[in-house]
């Protein structure tokens, strides 16, 4: 039987604030990706994405729910179990400089996965290294720079070698473009797609960035206030939002053709607080289907 | 663009941090009512640019206009070069007839202070009314720029606010003493894409009501797009490319401009693909 790569099965991550309140981020989601397929999970600050991409590589505990990892439910899995599962998943986040050992050489960066792994040592683990760094587009002769020598977009390079070491099956990209220049961010969306290609990569991608998602992406989950509002294809969710929180996302999105200006409508509107006093719990949303693989919750 | 005497004049304008050429002799025009989106990467000295027209590069950093000429049409149709004013003359210009709100209005605001008093002090400062008149002019401006419930608003303090709430505050203060000129330094970076459209939108209603001319320092080509009549694209220090709003989009010149627009995602370009596809990317040099 085959199963996903990936699932995240009722996943709900509380936050305790004062008085017993809770910061519902993450309230019952359901997902999962499959091999090979770029997964894009949008919405805006404080949607709760960077919470559920932290739960989905365990470096939150979930308050309830389980990931499963090919076939395999993860959490509460102990140190030494879970380092075999963690080699399958990578992360890269968005700011590769805090991502980044100021003082410690960046191909001893990359270098550590192997070496905690034990997958190679000695002159095997140079030449390894220099494998990947030339993969991602930096020569090998970088590998003894430090950090700061370097400009945003060869760090995320840099933090791209380090997650792809162990050759993991899924990468979790959060915001990872989201900083670079726009010249450097489509250099390094065109490098993660090369690799996906090459190595069979699955992305799980994290971002604010809508057209940025519609080019990366298989298929798209939009989250408002901790839930997924709306799940499907790519061009269902581009093309055929049914969402009103997806429909009013896409039109803000500034369009890079002056001809296409559009007078904006003056709302004034925000997102309402996650944060529910104890005892109360936003409502569960009910999914319908649109059509195959495309879920939209239903509104009141 | 007419051939009147231009607002503001940049003219051979050349900006030095110690050894380093930030802005290296540049020119450009800002004309009245015109909104201008200066757009470059990270580095092109489009900020710096704007940080000189205020003076404030040379202020407590190592920064020094080297050379060139910033010329500003007063209201009473006098030019006067601001490279040349001392800091009381540049003073009585800057927040009063040129005024500019920044990326992240949580550090342009002081936390120990409602915004409404902060509001208040900028117009008391500036236009010497008094505190009961300068409140009323705070509380109108938060009308102007359509903050809820503008007069419970007034009493609340940053911490208490939105971003967009936030911002909306600092294009408030910023057009309280009618400027001619409102600089705004990447107004809506960090802000959520939904906040980001009700802020370009007030933008440009504001534009019509108050009359004032925009410059927008941004890296976004949507949001120059979005706002713009004209633009000024910058890299590595110096101009690349000037033109209308449709110039740069539909035919741009210089490669330099061809490479950054190419590498811009366009919601819509993708529609009718099955698959993620990659950016045809263009070699600027």
């Amino acid at each position: 039987m085959t199963h996903p790569l990936l699932e995240a099965r009722d996943l709900s991550k509380h936050f305790p604030v004062e008085n017993g309140a809770k910061v519902h981020a993450v309230e019952h989601v359901d997902l999962a990706i499959d091999r090979g397929e770029t997964l894009a999970v949008v919405g805006e600050s404080g949607c709760g994405k960077s919470t559920l991409a932290h739960l989905m590589i365990r470096l939150l505990e979930p308050t309830t729910g389980s990931i499963v990892l090919d076939g395999v439910a993860i959490n509460g899995l102990g140190t030494k179990a879970m380092r075999e599962h963690r080699r399958k998943m990578q992360i890269i986040f968005q700011d590769p400089f805090a991502s980044l050992d100021p003082r410690r050489t960046v191909g001893k960066a990359v270098a550590e996965p192997l070496l905690v792994h034990k997958v190679v040592s000695g002159a095997e683990l140079d030449a390894k290294v220099a494998t990947l760094f030339e993969r991602v587009g930096l020569t090998a002769d970088m590998m003894r720079q430090f950090p700061h020598q370097f400009s945003g977009g060869q760090r995320q390079r840099v933090c791209i070698a380090r997650a792809l070491t162990l050759e993991p099956e899924l990468v979790i990209a959060d915001e990872s473009v989201s900083a670079l220049d726009v010249s450097i961010q489509a250099q390094v969306i065109n490098l993660m797609m090369e690799l996906q290609e090459e190595m069979g990569l699955s992305y799980l991608f994290i971002s604010h960035d809508l057209a940025v998602v519609e080019r990366v992406s298989h298929r798209v989950a939009v989250m408002y206030l901790g839930q997924i509002v709306e799940i499907g294809p790519r061009s269902a969710i581009f093309e055929n939002a049914q969402h009103s929180y997806t429909q009013r996302l896409l039109d803000a999105v500034p369009i890079a053709d002056p001809r296409k200006r559009r007078d904006r409508p003056l709302i004034t509107g925000e997102i309402p607080s996650p944060v529910w006093a104890p005892g109360t719990a936003p409502e569960r949303v009910v999914m319908r289907q649109v059509s195959p693989g495309h879920m939209v919750a239903q509104e009141a | 663009m007419s051939d009147a005497t231009p607002l503001l004049s940049i003219r051979n304008l050349t900006v030095t941090f110690g050894s380093f050429t930030a802005v290296d002799d540049i020119s450009y025009d800002l004309h009245d009512g015109q909104t201008l989106a200066v757009v470059g990467e990270s580095g092109s000295g489009k900020s710096v640019t704007a940080l000189s027209i205020m003076r404030l590069v040379d202020l407590g950093t190592r920064g020094r206009i080297k050379d060139g000429e910033i010329l500003f049409r007063q209201p009473d149709g006098s030019v006067v070069d601001l490279v040349q004013l001392d800091e009381d003359e540049m003073r009585e210009i800057r927040g009063n007839q040129i005024s500019m709100i920044f990326q992240e209005p949580l550090t342009s605001l002081n936390p120990v202070f409602s915004v409404g008093n902060q509001v208040a002090e900028a117009v008391m400062l500036h236009q010497g009314l008094d505190k009961q008149a300068a409140n009323e002019r705070a509380l109108e401006m938060f009308q102007l720029v359509r903050i809820p419930d503008p007069d419970k608003r007034l009493d609340q303090y940053p911490h208490e606010m939105s971003g967009g709430m936030r911002q909306r505050v600092m294009i408030a203060m910023a057009l309280s003493c009618d400027p001619t000129i409102l600089i705004a330094d990447e107004p809506t970076t960090a802000l959520d894409v939904t906040i980001q459209a009700q802020i370009l939108g007030l933008m440009r209603d504001l534009r019509e009501t108050t009359g004032a001319a925009v410059m927008i320092i941004t890296h976004d080509m949507g949001v120059v797009a979005e706002v713009a009549d004209d633009v000024v694209v910058m890299n590595q220090a110096k101009v690349v490319e000037t033109g209308s709003v449709f110039d740069i989009f539909e035919e741009p010149k210089k490669e330099y401009t061809k490479a950054l627009l190419a590498a811009v995602p366009r919601l819509g370009s993708m529609t009718g693909l099955a698959d993620p596809a990659p950016f045809e990317l263009v070699d600027p040099t």
